[in-house]
């Protein structure tokens, strides 16, 4: 071979030959990213909405449950991650652990606002009709909350498209694992692929929860 | 609120935390890797996927199942992790998982075999192993243009002794103070430089400063994989001046059976630090995947015959 001394190479935003070869990994990535999302958010939703309920109710829960959340908030994802690795391994449980908590305090705070502007008269009203507790619960207060608590849900689904993206470095990730490809190998193919189909994919969901919002909640103006 | 009450909720809370805490970490249990499933996992650089890839690949063909978690990160992740036995195998480099496992106790010499004993001494009260060391390294080397190398023929360090006071050496602003840079080079192997230039390690700096001819040796690191692109050689470091970076399989002892030990062996004892250049170039500069260059450099050392 020839001495080609220094050649530089520049490398294009987009190599479309690594692409086109690589749509079954960048199909792959995506579907383990919504996969993440989604039990992230199912997982949050499991936890808040009882733990919600519960704080309303009893209000001396209320500050530990949003401290204890609140706290852990705080905690760093990746050092999150080096305490649980020897304790639940280097697979989704550890990687939801964070996801999950942090959506439990995004939503826990918006269930809570939701319950709390539920207006007096409204519940005396369903009171005077014979509403037991738990039923004026479900078909008053709850859906009077229903906007509130689908406004923290959709801020909670588009950091969590954000968010799963870091859980790369336990080897999971999506499309974070293509991000941390473009970062290591300072190849800039995968990173923008991954890059847009993130936003794309935070796009998608946000809208596609406004249209749900809409439906399920058509008296709410949407904001 | 007031503030009595507010830290009485805060340590409660971090008392439910470490709570869950515990909780989680009794229900699981450790360690129990099935017999013939081997995890092989790699560090956040390319080349850590390539030589998981190798071993993984010559484990699969040998029959074991072999799961593999690349890309995985830094020591803080992966020491953590085999400790567990969550992950069975990790290709180290042995001077520096010596130095990580003894905290910095500074016991690495340029001796691989020394080094791996020594890195064996920490391991094995932890339940590891390091195995036979390859010939491949990851190392500080010191390099020179091919236009240098046949003016003076060159090939190793000690050939630049008698000729040092010709050349402009280019390192980064700590080599005149580190043993391992410009005093090493003077007491180990008697060069003194014309002149030193401080650049960077290994950068866009060293780079430049080679290609305008403002130095003629410069610190780079040894499996580098625009090397070659770049014209530049590696003098090899007959003294041992450097650190035995040697590329060196850490796995769990329980999942180093003979068989095992075999089959990485043979992967390592064919490697060599030209290999890991060229293997890098195809990953990080030709782009290809880690898994089919892997693949290919096993086929064409007839690992798969």
């Amino acid at each position: 071979m020839p001495d080609r001394l220094f050649l530089d190479i520049v490398d294009p935003w987009i190599n479309w030959s690594w692409l086109s070869t690589h749509v079954p990994t960048i199909l792959a990535a995506l579907q383990e990213h919504l996969t993440l999302t989604l039990v992230a958010l199912v997982g949050g939703l499991a936890i808040s909405l009882p733990l919600g309920v519960a704080a309303h109710r009893w209000t001396t829960l209320r500050l530990p449950s949003l401290t204890t959340f609140g706290i852990f908030y705080t905690i760093p994802s990746i050092s999150l991650f080096a305490l649980l690795i020897p304790y639940t391994g280097l697979g989704a449980v550890t990687a939801e652990i964070p996801l999950i908590g942090y959506n439990v305090l995004i939503l826990l705070r918006n269930i809570l606002v939701g319950l709390d502007s539920v207006p007096p008269d409204v519940l005396d009203a369903a009171d005077g009709m014979g509403y037991r507790p738990l039923a004026r619960l479900i078909r008053i207060e709850l859906p009077l909350a229903l906007p509130a608590i689908f406004a923290g849900l959709r801020v909670a689904t588009v950091s969590t498209i954000g968010i799963v993206t870091i859980t790369a470095v336990i080897g999971l990730g999506g499309l974070g694992q293509l991000i941390l490809k473009g970062l290591i190998e300072s190849f800039h193919t995968p990173l923008v692929v991954a890059t847009v189909l993130s936003i794309a994919l935070a796009l998608v969901a946000d809208r596609g929860l406004a249209g749900v919002q809409r439906l399920a909640v058509p008296w709410s103006r949407e904001s | 609120m007031n503030r009595i009450r507010a830290s009485v909720w805060l340590i409660a809370a971090l008392a439910a935390l470490a709570t869950v805490a515990t909780a989680c970490g009794g229900t699981t249990t450790p360690g129990t890797t099935s017999k013939d499933t081997i995890t092989v996992a790699g560090f956040n650089f390319p080349e850590s996927s390539i030589l998981a890839e190798l071993y993984g690949q010559a484990l699969a063909h040998d029959g074991y199942t072999v799961n593999y978690k690349l890309l995985l990160g830094t020591r803080e992740v992966l020491a953590p992790a085999i400790k567990s036995g969550q992950i069975d195998l990790y290709p180290g480099y042995a001077a520096t998982d010596l130095e990580y496992y003894n905290s910095g106790a500074g016991e690495a010499t340029g001796d691989a075999t020394a080094t791996t004993a020594k890195l064996n001494s920490h391991l094995s009260s932890i339940g590891l192993i390091a195995l036979t060391p390859s010939a491949a390294v990851d190392q500080n080397a010191f390099a020179v243009t091919k236009a240098t190398q046949t003016k003076y023929t060159l090939s190793k360090l000690s050939d630049l002794a008698p000729i040092g006071n010709q050349l402009v050496l280019g390192a980064g602003p700590e080599c005149p103070t580190r043993p391992f840079c410009q005093p090493g080079l003077k007491t180990t192997y008697g060069i003194t430089f014309k002149d030193f230039k401080a650049l960077d390690t290994d950068g866009p700096l060293t780079r430049a400063a080679f290609k305008n001819g403002t130095i003629q040796v410069g610190l780079v690191f040894s499996s580098d994989a625009d090397l070659n692109q770049l014209g530049l050689v590696v003098l090899q470091d007959d003294k041992h001046l450097e650190n035995a970076d040697n590329v060196v399989p850490i796995a769990r002892q329980a999942v180093a059976t003979p068989e095992v030990t075999s089959v990485l062996n043979k992967v390592d004892a064919g490697l060599t630090t030209a290999d890991l250049v060229t293997m890098n170039g195809q990953v990080e500069l030709l782009h290809q995947d880690a898994d089919a260059v892997a693949a290919a450099y096993l086929q064409q050392h007839n690992f798969f015959s």
